[in-house]
């Protein structure tokens, strides 16, 4: 592995101004399950490696209020395990459940998995399924910014030289909520998806589809959201028919492009069967919920 | 075999008996000493530079700011290694065209262009990135069958054969070319009623063991100490011996699994090189990526054209492929050319033709895989099998026994089949799997259901002359312990517990009474290389024979020390006694102690050699054993998304003897799980400019535990005559035998053939959206009608 400087800030203060400092030689360490295999690899090749392990004002978790805050260490781990995630922000813990593997999700971070911006990860479509907010701090202060706003392209972010995620806030779901995430692999599941869904469906009290939210994730530069799919539910009785359009309709608005993980024509035909099963579990879920 | 037992008891953890490995313990406590854990006074690291081009001239090689960076102790390059006269930069066992690093060209992306040795393995990679290298790129050939025609790049300008049966076509990128004949094809295929001609293709793999490979070489003026993770120690010690002009020992330490893709040597002699121009110990470890540039799984094309009678006896085959080599023919077109006799299945076929072609390419050298090529033409005769029967209406049971190799046919001339029972093992998994009574197709839970079958014959390497080509020693030292030195490598197979298995029955002695020493060319006694499945047979009847001559000693010892005939005296785990007398007993540390020295016998294994036939002439002998195993699997498969579950696969194989079951079990159990992964995912892809693309496992999808089906591993016992207590090997035929019956499976479930593999979720979909069409036979008397 290439040599490079290992940072140890004591205080996010600390680290973004480090990083504000060498703006092009400085990477941020989370858990480093992506930054080291990538630096192991040549891919990237920093400087200086600022980790953020440790800094108290990136951890715990803290559901007490309507708004769920996530201290950017969090771990992917805590994500599928911790008991409160899992009853009221069950589709993000199902998403982190099929991450990688467990010594993968053991150290990875909600913060890494967000700021990484990779495409295929299962994290940020849960996200943005459940209206999340990424928390970013930079030496100029901080600011909200929507996970769906959050990526710009594959492995690019909004996020400006010498800034950090340093929490994600998810609100609760509404009452009548009820989602799913789903993941399709070649080989072993803990491998990188073909493509993968997060769903969250809101029903009216008459049982009809108030909102739909539906994120596909490795089926484009970014994570998408089926805004068209989406309006097909929206006002509807849901059922097999509605989310077969719906599906179909998420499929055209994928846009994934041909490599080791298959080609192009079979993702959308992969993502249309995750959104068509994910809307199917989402919407039990929901009825569930209702009762 | 040995002295009179009479009185003696079974020994416990004899032959038979399924005691945990000798070195389990140590390996799941982490004990085990790696490669990667050897340290040395004074060693320096080091690292490849590797080429970024499939196929370039190398105009010109700057080293001059990498020598002069911190912490940096040489830089190899060509110059160097051609400034040294004592050096022959080229080895091979087959083809000696590997160069220690490319001299003139480089011949595949990752080819070995320089060598920086560094205080420390950073340093090293720091120092890499200053060699400046110009290249003349070359036009570069990826597939071996584009590889073939008129006006391809040429990989090799000049061919270099070493051995003995290489038939290269000069100017050509074929370097080997032959062909197995009996009875006549053309009148064969002529008396056919019905004649199926398919393709099929297998793309490259790796073998990914879990331990990527490793050298650590010492060179002085007294000699050459290469520590290794290489399956074949004794022959790489007679190659660097012959290239460096000085005494050579190679020691191998435990290895985290080989499969063939350490069968031979690739790294060692540059290290060598390194070390001397280093003057200390040098070690180099691979990654991932290197690894997958350093041998391959080649990528197999074949066509299989099939006579049959309507009835289903097959009457003619000819089968013609072609087998990629890769850059280098260190191995390669010998392990093309080990299938011909076994292409064209465990079956009686009057008239053969088999065409091999190993071909270079610009693509990493290429190596057996656990079963050589056996496992691509299986999946082609046994693909086609089913569809042959599924023609002809007949059941593809009846079909595969209607035609099956039976004890004493001769296979081929020179080879008089043993312990075959290739229809005990059909039977077995047809019943484990429940064959018979399969339904196949759609079922109420909207998955395509299906099960398939698939069948083969697989052979060991041999030598062409009578041959002692694994020899062991057995001794008894004064701590009364029997120590068992064998060359058989270690490399999570078992042979250690195996071949002390073997010794402690032979002595009638407990196993707790036998340890074993491995693979170290000062220590161990000469073998030709743990590779083909040999190492229980072949050690086992060297340590056999040893065990027997050092009892023998014992009884002749014990006699004169308990004054009593030799018939009198047994031994068993307390010592050497009198029979019928149990106060009567001298301990074996003791028996050393008075006897003097230790008590020590090698023994060797005979093979190969010529079989005269009844009419006088001679043939070489192909193979020492013969293996015959069945596989049959049970799928599901989506048409929703194409995915296909492997349900329930069941394997067996007559292994002639279990000297210890659970382990052989775990041979089968592991072969299917390794070779599901080829079947349905794993492939190497090179793009068109002769760049790998997965160069990480990331980008490689292996077998996970979640994916490994339910599976019975049934073992046929059929004592072999001439085998330690019955045994041929087991290590490769549960590979050679998966990929088959899980396309024929899916071919039960969907009625579609694949011919190419691996069957990934994409190409599945795809070929049941639109059914892809089979040539129909050849009616051949019709036509002449």
């Amino acid at each position: 592995m290439r040599r490079f400087e290992y940072i140890k800030p004591t205080s996010v203060q600390e680290a973004v101004k480090f990083l504000a400092d060498h703006p092009d030689e400085a990477m941020v360490m989370a858990g480093g399950t992506a930054l080291v295999v990538m630096i192991d690899q040549g891919v990237l090749r920093p400087d200086y490696v600022v980790d953020l392990g440790g800094l108290s004002d990136l951890q715990g978790q803290d559901s007490s209020n309507e708004t769920l805050h996530l201290g950017a260490l969090t771990t992917v781990r805590t994500l599928e395990r911790d008991p409160q995630i899992k009853e009221r922000f069950g589709v993000l813990a199902e998403a982190a459940s099929q991450v990688a593997s467990v010594r993968i999700r053991n150290v990875a971070t909600i913060g890494g998995t967000v700021s990484y911006g990779e495409p295929q990860t299962d994290i940020p479509a849960a996200l943005i399924a459940l209206n999340a907010t990424a928390t970013v701090v930079g030496t100029e202060g901080s600011r909200d910014v929507a996970v769906e706003d959050f990526f710009l392209g594959p492995y690019e972010t909004v996020l400006e030289p010498g800034e950090i995620v340093t929490r994600v806030g998810v609100p609760a779901p509404s009452p009548r909520t009820g989602g799913c995430h789903m993941k399709f692999t070649i080989g072993s599941p803990e491998n990188k998806p073909v493509a993968n869904a997060s769903v969250v469906l809101r029903l009216d009290s008459s049982g009809r589809c108030e909102e739909a939210r539906i994120v596909m994730g490795a089926v484009g530069p970014i994570p998408l959201l089926a805004t068209k799919a989406a309006a097909i539910l929206k006002g509807e009785v849901l059922n097999e028919t509605a989310f077969a359009a719906a599906a179909a309709k998420a499929a055209e608005e994928s846009d994934p492009v041909d490599d080791l993980r298959g080609p192009a024509w079979y993702k959308r035909r992969i993502i249309r069967v995750l959104v068509e099963r994910g809307l199917t579990w989402a919407l039990s879920r929901a009825a569930a919920q209702s009762q | 075999m040995g002295p009179e037992q009479s009185g003696s008891t079974k020994p416990v953890g004899g032959v038979g008996a399924s005691p945990a490995m000798l070195d389990a313990e140590d390996k799941v406590t982490g004990r085990t000493v790696y490669l990667a854990d050897i340290e040395m006074e004074g060693m320096a690291h080091a690292r490849v530079l590797r080429s970024p081009f499939p196929h370039a001239r190398i105009v010109s090689i700057d080293a001059s700011e990498a020598r002069a960076h911190p912490g940096v102790v040489c830089v190899l390059t060509r110059d160097e290694v051609l400034a040294d006269p004592e050096i022959d930069p080229y080895f091979g066992y087959v083809m000696r065209d590997a160069p220690v690093l490319a001299l003139d060209k480089v011949r595949h992306q990752g080819d070995i262009v320089a060598v920086v040795v560094a205080e420390d393995e950073t340093t090293a990679g720091e120092a890499l990135e200053m060699v400046d290298v110009e290249y003349e790129e070359l036009p570069a050939v990826i597939d071996a069958v584009e590889a073939m025609a008129e006006g391809a790049p040429i990989v090799h300008e000049e061919m270099k054969p070493i051995a003995w049966d290489m038939k290269p076509i000069y100017g050509s990128n074929i370097a080997h070319h032959a062909t197995l004949m009996r009875g006549d094809i053309e009148r064969g295929f002529a008396e056919s009623d019905y004649i199926f001609e398919d393709s099929y293709s297998v793309p490259p793999v790796q073998h990914c063991a879990l331990e990527l490979h490793g050298v650590i070489a010492n060179y002085t003026e007294d000699g050459i100490t290469v520590w290794t993770n290489c399956q074949s120690p004794y022959p790489l010690r007679k190659e660097l011996e012959r290239m460096y002009k000085r005494k050579v020992r190679v020691i191998v330490p435990f290895v985290g699994g080989g499969f063939g893709s350490k069968s031979r040597d690739r790294i060692e002699a540059t290290t060598v090189a390194a070390a001397k121009l280093a003057g200390r110990p040098v070690r180099l470890l691979l990654n991932q990526e290197e690894t997958f540039q350093t041998f391959i799984r080649p990528a197999l094309t074949c066509t299989t054209k099939t006579g049959v009678k309507a009835d289903g006896t097959i009457v003619a085959r000819h089968h013609k492929f072609v087998s990629d080599v890769g850059g280098y023919g260190i191995s390669g077109p010998r392990n093309a050319n080990n299938t011909l006799k076994i292409a064209t299945g465990p079956y009686r076929i009057p008239h053969v033709l088999v065409d091999c072609y190993a071909v270079y390419t610009n693509k990493p050298p290429s190596a057996p895989y656990r079963g050589l090529p056996t496992t691509q033409h299986t999946m082609a005769y046994e693909s086609q099998m089913d569809r042959m029967a599924k023609t002809l209406g007949i059941d593809p049971v009846e079909m595969r026994l209607k035609n099956f190799l039976r004890e004493g046919d001769v296979h081929v001339p020179g080879d008089l089949l043993r312990s075959v029972h290739a229809d005990e093992c059909l039977e077995k998994v047809v019943e484990a799997i429940g064959y018979k009574n399969r339904k196949s197709g759609p079922g109420a839970d909207g998955k395509l259901h299906g099960k398939g079958l698939s069948c083969t014959i697989k052979y060991t390497i041999t030598p062409p002359v009578p041959t002692a080509a694994t020899q062991a020693e057995v001794v008894l030292r004064d701590d009364g312990l029997f120590e068992a030195l064998v060359g058989t490598v270690n490399m999570g197979q078992g042979s250690d517990t195996i071949l002390a298995q073997i010794t402690a029955e032979a002595l009638g002695v407990n196993l707790d009474l036998i340890r074993v020493t491995h693979s170290d060319t000062d220590v161990t006694p000469e073998d030709n290389g743990t590779t083909a499945s040999r190492g229980t047979f072949h050690s086992g009847n060297a340590v056999l024979d040893a065990a027997n001559k050092v009892r023998t000693n014992l009884a002749a010892i014990g006699s004169q020390l308990l004054e009593v005939e030799q018939s009198q005296v047994q031994v068993t785990s307390q010592g050497v006694g009198v029979s019928g007398e149990p106060g009567r007993n001298i301990g074996f540390k003791e028996l050393v102690q008075r006897h003097g020295e230790p008590v020590a016998e090698k023994g060797a294994c005979v093979v190969g050699g010529l079989y005269t036939d009844e009419t006088g002439r001679q043939y070489p002998i192909t193979s020492t054993f013969w293996s015959f195993a069945s596989a049959a699997a049970e799928v599901e498969v989506s048409p929703e998304t194409g995915e296909i579950r492997i349900v329930k696969m069941a394997a067996a194989a007559n292994l002639g003897k279990a000297i210890n079951p659970r382990s052989a079990k775990a041979q089968l159990e592991g072969g299917i799980a390794m070779d599901m992964g080829p079947t349905l995912f794993e492939k190497l892809v090179w793009d068109d400019s002769g760049q790998l693309l997965n160069t990480h496992l990331m980008d490689y999808p292996l077998p996970s535990m979640e994916l490994v089906p339910e599976y019975a591993p049934i073992l046929v016992e059929h004592p072999l005559e001439g085998a330690p207590f019955g045994a041929k090997g087991i290590g490769e035929v549960g590979t050679v035998i998966t990929p088959a019956a899980i396309v024929n499976a899916v071919y039960d479930a969907t009625g579609i053939l694949f011919h190419e593999l691996p069957l990934t979720p994409d190409v599945v979909l795809a070929a049941l959206e639109n059914p892809p069409q089979e040539n129909p036979p050849v009616r051949p008397k019709a036509t002449q009608a």
